[in-house]
C-alpha cells in the first residue's frame, strides 16, 4: 500500500469535524506504515524510543517557605533531580548551564533562585536574556503567575522596542526581573547604564535562556555584549551569577564558558518523565535510477503530514526554506478543500508573517483549532505552541541539535509522539539518512563562537569604550586590547588622556552595528491587488535579490503575488496577486578574490602522486544575482527564465581552499578538470557542514578552474558571515579527514553516474563527473 | 598579519558592507572644522562686555573688577573658568533680575516645583556636548552659565581642557550649580539635564538636583511663538524677537563636537573660540528670551495684549489653564478681533465660554450665529458650534422667562 492509498482510506469525504478523535489512533497509522511494504522500503530506520519515569528530589531546606508552599499548592511535591541541582548551584552563587531536553522544566530552573533571593532581599535585581521577543512574553507571564501566588513582592518587566516610553522610567529604578534581548541590552540598556544604577548595584543573576541559539556571528555578537555588561557591572560594583539554560549542544559548558568566561558547572542529567517516542528516518525513492533523482521530500512530506492530519492526529511540519514552506502549505490545503475541511486546518508560519499573524497561529495551537502548521526553524525555539503529536521535517535542518529541537516539539507526556525526518537528495540529507546515528548515537553538533573575531570584537571595544571609558592596561577579549586601543586613538575615534582612552566621536556606535547577520534592514512587500498598499510580508535585504527580485513569484499563505516592481533603495516590492502553476527561483553568481594568505601546504601524497594544495586566509567575495528560472509546481519542470538586474553585493570573509596539484590531474582534458572540479566542490560542499557541525547555508562554494591567486584549479568553502567565525581554519586542519569522508561518501552513493545526492547531478555537470572525482580522490 | 593592517582591512570591509546594504556610510573625517582661520574675535553685536578671568575654583568676587581676563594655563589645569558681567539694561532686560519673580509668572510659564524667590536663586544654563544622540559617551565639554549678581547678568563658562579631566570639571560644575534652587534653560528637559545627570552619575556616582525646579523656555515659547514664526529654535526667536539675526561667523551647532576633538588635538585656541561665543550667545539669548516671554505674560496681565492674534491666543489658554479668567477673556478677545478667519474659529469656542462667565449670552450667541452664518470651519467644529449656541439659546430663554416670571 502507498501512502497516497492509506491516505485515501484515511480521508473519508464525508467526515467534516476534524476536531473529534480521529478514526485512526496514531498507533494504528503507525502499525499501517510498519506494514505498507512501499512506506518501510523507504525506511532507514525506526527507532522506538521508550518513556522515561520521572526521578525526583525534595525542595532544598533553604528554600524560602512561601515558595515551597506555592509548589505545593500547584501539586509539586519535589523538584525533578536537574532543578534541584541548578537550585542548588545557582544558590552556591556558582555560574551555572542545564542542558536538558524541551519541556523538561528548564524555567524553574533559574525563576526559583532568583524568586528565592528577591524574597529574601527586596533591593536585589536580576536580569532575563532570552533570543527573541516572543519567548519573553511568554516568560513575563508564568513569572508574574509565580510570584503573585508566593505573594513575594516582585515587579516584573520587559524592556524590548515594545516598551513605552513612559513605562521604561519605572522599569529602571524599580523592576526586579528585567526581561529583555541581546539587541536591547547592546543598544538600549548599557549605553545608558547611569539610568540603570539601581540595577546594575544590586544584580544578582544573570539568566541566558537558549544559550545554544549564541553560536555563530550572533553568539560571537553576544559574547561580547555580555562583556561589556560585567565591565558595567564591575563598574557598579556587582558580580552577577549566570544561570545558562540550552538544548542539547556536544560543548555546553566550553560554550558557557566563552559568554561567561569563567568556571560554569553542568547540569545535563534531566529528572523530567518523557513519553514513548517513535522516530522514522525516510529516504524517498529513487524514481530516475540513471539520473539519480529521487521523490521529492516536499511530496513525501506532504503525504505523511497529510495522513496524520485526516486522523486528526495534530501535526507540525518543518521546512528548510520560507518558500518550502508556502509550498507545502499549498499542497496540504489542496489536499483538504473546503467546506468538507476548516479553511484554517493547516496554518504557515514563518519569519515574514506580521507578529499579530504568529501570536494568533501560536494560540490555535495552544487551544487546538489549528490542526497543523507548517513553518520554518522559526517554531523551533521554545515559544510556547504546547506539545503536538506529530512532527514532520521535510530535509535534514542542518544541525543535530535543530533535528532534536525540532522533533522534541512532537511529545506529551504519557502519550505516543512520532516524528519524521524525510531526507531530500542533498549530500547532508543522504549522508544523515544513510547514517541515522549520526542524528540518533552521537552528541551533537558544537555550539561555536569566536568573540574574538576582529569585525566583532573592534565594533564592541567602540561601544564598550562609549559606554566606560578604557584604562590603558585594562583587556577586554584576548586580542591585543593596547593595540586596538592606539589604533582607534590614532583613527581619532577614541582620545588618550590621563591614562585613558575616551569616546572621541559624535556617532552612536551600538546604532551602527546589529548583532544579527540578517540586519534589521528589509525589504517589505506590499500588496497593490485591486489598488490596495497593503504591507503583508518582508524578507531580508541580503535574501531579497533571489526571492523579490521583479518578476519573481512570492508566495504568502499559500497564495501567489508576481512582483511587478521592486524599489531596491528603498526597500519595497510591489507585488499583486496572480494564478499561475509556476514558481521561480533565482540563482547567484560567485566570484571570489584572495586577498591574503594566513597558512598554506600540501596535502600528505597518495599513491606515490601529489594530489591537493590547501591554505585559509581572507578574501572577497561578490555576488551578483543574475537570472531566474520558471519552474512548475509539482513537477518542478523549468518553462522558462528570465534576467534580474540588481547591484552586486560583496562580502569580505575567511575561506578554506583546495587546489589540484599539477600531479593530480596527469594529461587530463580540460573539459575533464572543469567537470571533476564542479563535482569535487559540491561533494565537499555537501559533506563539510557534518564536520563544522554548522548549517549549510553558513558555507559558501566557489570554484575556478585556474584561481589567479593559486595558478590552479581551485574550490573554495568560505564562511558566509563577515570577517568569519573561524570555519575556515578548521577546514584547513581537518583537510585529511574530510578528504576521507569524501572518498567514503563516493564509494557508498549507488548512483551510476552522479546524482545529486554526492558530486552533483551528472546531466547537468558531465557524464563523467562521478567517475573524475574518484580518481582525482583514489 | 600585521594587527594594524587587519584592523585596517576590517575598516574597508566595513565601508564595503554599509554599501552593500544600502545606507549611507558617515566618514569619521568630516570637514566640519577646516574654517578655524579667518575668523575674528568678533564681539556680541549691540551688547556692552566686560570680561575678566579667574585663577582658582572658588571664582572671582565682583570687587576684581573689570577690563582683565585671565585664564588658567591649559595644560596644568583640567578646566577653565571664565566669566563676563553685563548691564542689565544693555541687555534690553525689564524684567529678570530688575522686578521680583511672579510665582504666578513663572507658573504660567510651565515652571515645574516651587518657584524661587529671587532671581539670585535662578541659574541659566546652556551646555555644549560632543555628541547629539545622549548615552554614556557622550561628553559635556562646556557649560555655560548666567546669574543676577549684584544687579550684574554674569555669565560663566566652564570648558573642559581634557576627557580625561572630567571628575574634577563634573564636581566643579556639580558644586556651582547645586547652589541654585532652581534652573532655566532652553530644551533642557530634554536635553541638558538629562546629559548633565548621566555626566554627574559617572564622574561623581552623585544626583543633581537643580533641575527639580526647572523652567524650560522652550515650551512656553512654542506656544507664544510658533504659529507666528514656524519655528522657535533659540536662533530664530533671536531674529525674529530680540531681532538681533546671528551672523555668518556662528558656528553651526552640528559641528560643534567635531570642532572640540580637534581642539582636543591641535591645541589652536582659534577652533574653539567660536564655540565659546556660540555658547556665550546662548545663554545669554536664553535670558534675554525669558526677559520677553514673562513680559508678554505680565503685559496681557496689566491689559495689554498682544495685537497679534495668535500669541493672545496662546497667552489666553495659558491664562485659562491657571484660572484667571479676566485676562484669559481679554485675550481672547484680542484674539477673534484680530486673528483672520482660521483664528477666529480656534478662538470662537472658548471666547464663548469666556462671554458666558462674563454673562454677556448676546454677544456669544450673535458672534456665534455669524461664524456658523459663514459657513467656515470643519464639519465637526460646527457640529460643536452649533451644539453650544443652542445651549447659548436655553439658557438666555430661561433668563428672559426668568425675567418676565419676577
Amino acid at each position: 500500500m502507498t501512502t497516497e492509498r492509506l491516505f485515501d482510506i484515511v480521508n473519508d469525504p464525508m467526515r467534516t469535524d476534524v476536531r473529534s478523535p480521529g478514526r485512526l489512533g496514531l498507533e494504528q497509522i503507525l502499525d499501517a506504515y510498519q506494514r505498507d511494504p512501499d512506506f518501510a522500503s523507504m525506511v532507514t530506520r525506526w527507532e522506538r524510543v521508550p518513556a522515561v519515569a520521572p526521578r525526583l528530589a525534595p525542595f532544598p531546606v533553604w528554600l524560602d517557605e512561601r515558595i515551597v508552599r506555592t509548589l505545593r499548592g500547584r501539586g509539586i511535591h519535589a523538584l525533578y533531580s536537574h532543578q534541584a541541582q541548578a537550585l542548588e548551584a545557582a544558590h552556591a552563587r556558582k555560574h551555572t548551564v542545564v542542558v536538558t531536553p524541551t519541556a523538561s522544566g528548564k524555567t524553574l530552573c533559574y525563576d526559583l533562585p532568583v524568586l528565592h533571593e528577591i524574597a529574601k532581599d527586596p533591593s536585589a535585581r536580576a536580569l532575563f536574556i532570552f533570543p527573541t521577543k516572543a519567548l519573553a512574553q511568554d516568560q513575563l507571564a508564568e513569572l508574574e503567575r509565580l510570584s503573585t501566588e508566593m505573594e513575594i513582592e516582585l515587579k516584573t518587566y520587559t524592556y524590548d522596542g515594545d516598551t513605552p516610553p513612559q513605562a521604561r522610567a519605572a522599569i529602571r529604578s524599580a523592576g526586579h526581573v528585567v526581561i529583555t534581548n541581546p539587541d536591547m541590552l547592546h543598544t538600549g540598556i548599557l549605553p545608558h547604564h547611569t539610568k540603570w544604577v539601581k540595577l546594575f548595584e544590586s544584580l544578582r543573576y544573570v539568566v541566558l535562556d537558549e544559550l545554544h541559539m549564541y553560536r555563530g556571528v550572533f553568539g560571537s555578537n553576544v559574547a561580547n555584549v555580555l562583556r561589556r555588561l560585567r565591565r558595567i557591572c564591575a563598574f557598579y560594583g556587582s558580580h552577577p551569577t549566570f544561570i545558562c539554560t540550552s538544548a542539547t549542544i556536544a560543548n555546553p559548558v566550553e560554550l558557557a564558558r566563552r559568554h561567561v568566561e569563567e568556571d560554569v558547572v553542568l547540569i545535563d542529567e534531566s529528572g523530567a518523565p518523557r513519553g514513548e517516542k517513535v522516530l522514522v528516518f525516510v529516504r524517498p525513492p529513487v524514481v530516475n535510477a540513471s539520473l539519480g533523482i529521487r521523490r521529492s521530500a516536499l511530496l513525501t512530506g506532504r503525504d505523511i503530514a497529510a495522513t496524520l492530519l485526516a486522523s486528526g492526529v495534530q501535526t507540525i511540519c518543518f521546512t528548510r526554506t520560507r518558500v518550502q514552506t508556502e509550498l507545502l502549505l499549498t499542497y496540504l490545503r489542496s489536499r483538504f478543500p473546503q467546506p468538507q475541511w476548516p479553511s484554517d486546518l493547516v496554518r504557515g508560519y514563518r519569519g515574514g508573517y506580521l507578529p499579530s499573524e504568529r501570536r494568533a497561529i501560536e494560540r490555535g495551537l495552544r487551544d487546538g483549532s489549528v490542526r497543523g502548521v507548517v513553518s520554518t526553524n522559526a517554531l523551533e525555539l521554545g515559544i510556547d505552541i504546547g506539545a503536538l503529536q506529530a512532527a514532520v521535517l521535510v530535509g535534514y535542518p542542518g544541525t543535530v541539535a535543530s533535528t532534536l529541537q525540532q522533533m522534541g516539539r512532537a511529545g506529551r507526556r504519557g502519550e505516543l509522539a512520532v516524528a519524521f525526518l524525510v531526507a531530500t537528495s542533498s549530500p547532508t540529507d543522504q549522508y544523515v539518512i544513510e547514517h541515522p546515528d549520526f542524528v540518533l548515537g552521537r552528541p551533537p553538533e558544537q555550539g561555536l563562537v569566536n568573540p574574538d573575531n576582529l569585525h566583532v570584537l573592534v565594533g564592541h571595544l567602540k561601544c564598550a569604550a562609549f559606554e566606560l571609558p578604557f584604562d590603558r592596561a585594562e583587556r577586554f577579549g584576548t586580542e591585543d586590547t593596547p593595540g586596538v586601543l592606539s589604533y582607534l586613538d590614532e583613527q581619532g575615534i577614541l582620545h588618550e588622556a590621563g591614562g585613558r582612552y575616551h569616546w572621541s566621536d559624535q556617532a552612536f556606535p551600538a546604532e551602527a552595528m546589529s548583532l544579527r547577520t540578517a540586519s534589521n534592514d528589509n525589504v517589505v512587500i506590499i500588496d497593490t491587488t485591486a489598488g490596495r498598499t497593503r504591507v503583508i510580508g518582508e524578507v531580508d535585504r541580503f535574501a531579497a535579490p533571489v526571492l523579490v527580485h521583479e518578476q519573481a513569484i512570492y508566495l504568502h499563505e499559500s497564495r501567489q503575488f508576481q512582483v511587478e516592481r521592486l524599489d531596491w533603495p528603498s526597500g519595497k516590492a510591489y507585488v499583486s496577486e496572480v494564478k499561475v502553476d509556476h514558481y521561480t527561483d533565482a540563482g547567484l553568481s560567485v566570484r571570489i578574490r584572495v586577498l591574503d594568505s594566513f597558512a598554506s601546504e600540501g596535502v600528505a601524497k597518495r599513491s606515490g602522486r601529489e594530489r591537493f594544495g590547501r591554505a585559509h586566509g581572507e578574501v572577497l567575495v561578490t555576488a551578483l544575482a543574475t537570472v531566474y528560472k520558471k519552474l512548475t509546481m509539482y513537477t518542478h519542470e523549468n518553462v522558462g527564465w528570465g534576467k534580474i538586474t540588481l547591484p552586486e553585493q560583496e562580502l569580505q570573509t575567511t575561506s578554506y581552499w583546495l587546489s589540484l596539484a599539477a600531479d593530480a590531474t596527469p594529461g587530463w582534458p580540460r573539459e575533464r578538470v572543469e567537470v571533476a572540479l564542479a563535482g569535487l566542490g559540491d561533494l565537499l560542499h555537501g559533506l563539510a557542514p557534518l564536520f563544522l557541525m554548522c548549517d549549510p547555508h553558513d558555507l559558501g562554494l566557489a570554484v575556478e578552474v585556474r584561481s589567479p591567486h593559486t595558478e590552479r584549479p581551485t574550490v573554495y568553502l568560505f564562511d558566509m558571515t563577515p570577517g568569519g567565525v573561524g570555519f575556515s581554519e578548521r577546514l584547513f586542519r581537518a583537510t585529511d579527514a574530510l578528504l576521507e569522508r569524501a572518498r567514503e561518501h563516493l564509494a557508498a552513493c549507488d548512483c551510476e553516474s552522479g546524482c545529486p545526492s554526492c558530486v552533483g547531478p551528472a546531466y547537468a555537470i558531465g557524464h563523467d563527473v562521478k567517475a573524475s572525482v574518484a580518481e582525482l580522490l583514489a | 598579519m600585521e594587527l594594524r593592517e587587519r584592523l585596517a582591512r576590517v575598516a574597508a570591509a566595513r565601508a564595503v558592507l554599509r554599501e552593500v546594504e544600502g545606507r549611507t556610510w558617515k566618514g569619521s573625517g568630516s570637514n566640519g572644522t577646516g574654517s578655524a582661520d579667518g575668523e575674528e574675535d568678533l564681539p556680541l553685536r549691540g551688547m556692552h562686555v566686560k570680561r575678566h578671568q579667574i585663577d582658582d575654583e572658588t571664582h572671582a568676587s565682583p570687587s576684581e573688577g573689570p577690563g582683565r581676563r585671565r585664564e588658567r594655563d591649559a595644560r596644568s589645569a583640567p578646566f577653565t573658568t571664565s566669566e563676563e558681567r553685563h548691564d542689565l539694561r544693555e541687555l534690553g532686560l525689564e524684567i529678570v533680575g530688575l522686578t521680583p519673580p511672579d510665582p504666578l509668572t513663572l507658573a504660567h510659564l510651565g515652571l515645574r516645583g516651587e518657584p524661587p524667590r529671587r532671581w539670585e536663586d535662578v541659574v541659566f544654563l546652556d551646555t555644549e556636548t560632543t555628541g547629539l544622540s545622549g548615552g554614556t559617551g557622550t561628553y559635556v565639554f562646556l557649560l555655560g552659565t548666567a546669574r543676577i549678581e549684584g544687579g550684574e547678568l554674569v555669565l560663566r563658562q566652564h570648558l573642559l581642557q581634557d576627557l580625561g579631566a572630567e571628575r574634577e570639571f563634573v564636581g566643579a560644575i556639580h558644586k556651582e550649580l547645586e547652589a541654585f534652587r532652581a534652573c532655566a534653560s532652553y530644551n533642557g528637559k530634554a536635553f541638558d539635564l538629562p546629559i548633565l545627570r548621566t555626566r554627574v552619575v559617572l564622574a561623581l556616582r552623585g544626583e543633581l538636583n537643580v533641575d527639580e525646579t526647572h523652567l524650560d523656555l522652550l515650551h512656553p515659547a512654542r506656544r507664544l511663538w510658533r504659529d507666528r514664526f514656524g519655528s522657535t529654535t533659540l536662533r530664530q526667536l533671536e531674529a525674529s524677537i530680540l531681532d538681533e539675526p546671528r551672523g555668518n561667523d556662528d558656528v553651526a551647532g552640528a559641528l560643534i563636537p567635531d570642532r572640540y576633538f580637534h581642539w582636543l588635538r591641535l591645541r589652536d585656541q582659534r577652533i574653539i573660540e567660536p564655540v565659546l561665543r556660540h555658547n556665550a550667545r546662548d545663554v545669554i539669548s536664553l535670558v534675554r528670551i525669558a526677559d520677553r516671554v514673562a513680559r508678554a505674560v505680565m503685559d496681557a496681565r496689566s491689559g495689554r495684549v498682544p495685537d497679534h492674534a495668535r500669541a493672545a491666543l496662546a497667552l489666553a489658554r495659558i491664562f485659562e489653564r491657571h484660572g484667571e479668567a479676566e485676562p484669559a477673556y481679554r485675550c481672547y478677545e484680542s484674539a477673534y478681533v484680530e486673528g483672520d478667519s482660521t483664528i477666529r474659529v480656534r478662538a470662537a469656542l472658548p471666547y464663548t465660554r469666556a462671554l458666558e462667565r462674563r454673562g454677556e449670552i448676546d454677544r456669544a450667541i450673535a458672534m456665534l450665529e455669524t461664524l456658523l452664518g459663514l459657513d467656515i470651519g470643519t464639519p465637526s467644529w460646527r457640529e460643536q458650534g452649533e451644539s453650544r449656541l443652542r445651549r447659548l439659546m436655553r439658557v438666555r430663554w430661561r433668563k428672559q422667562a426668568l425675567a418676565t416670571a419676577s
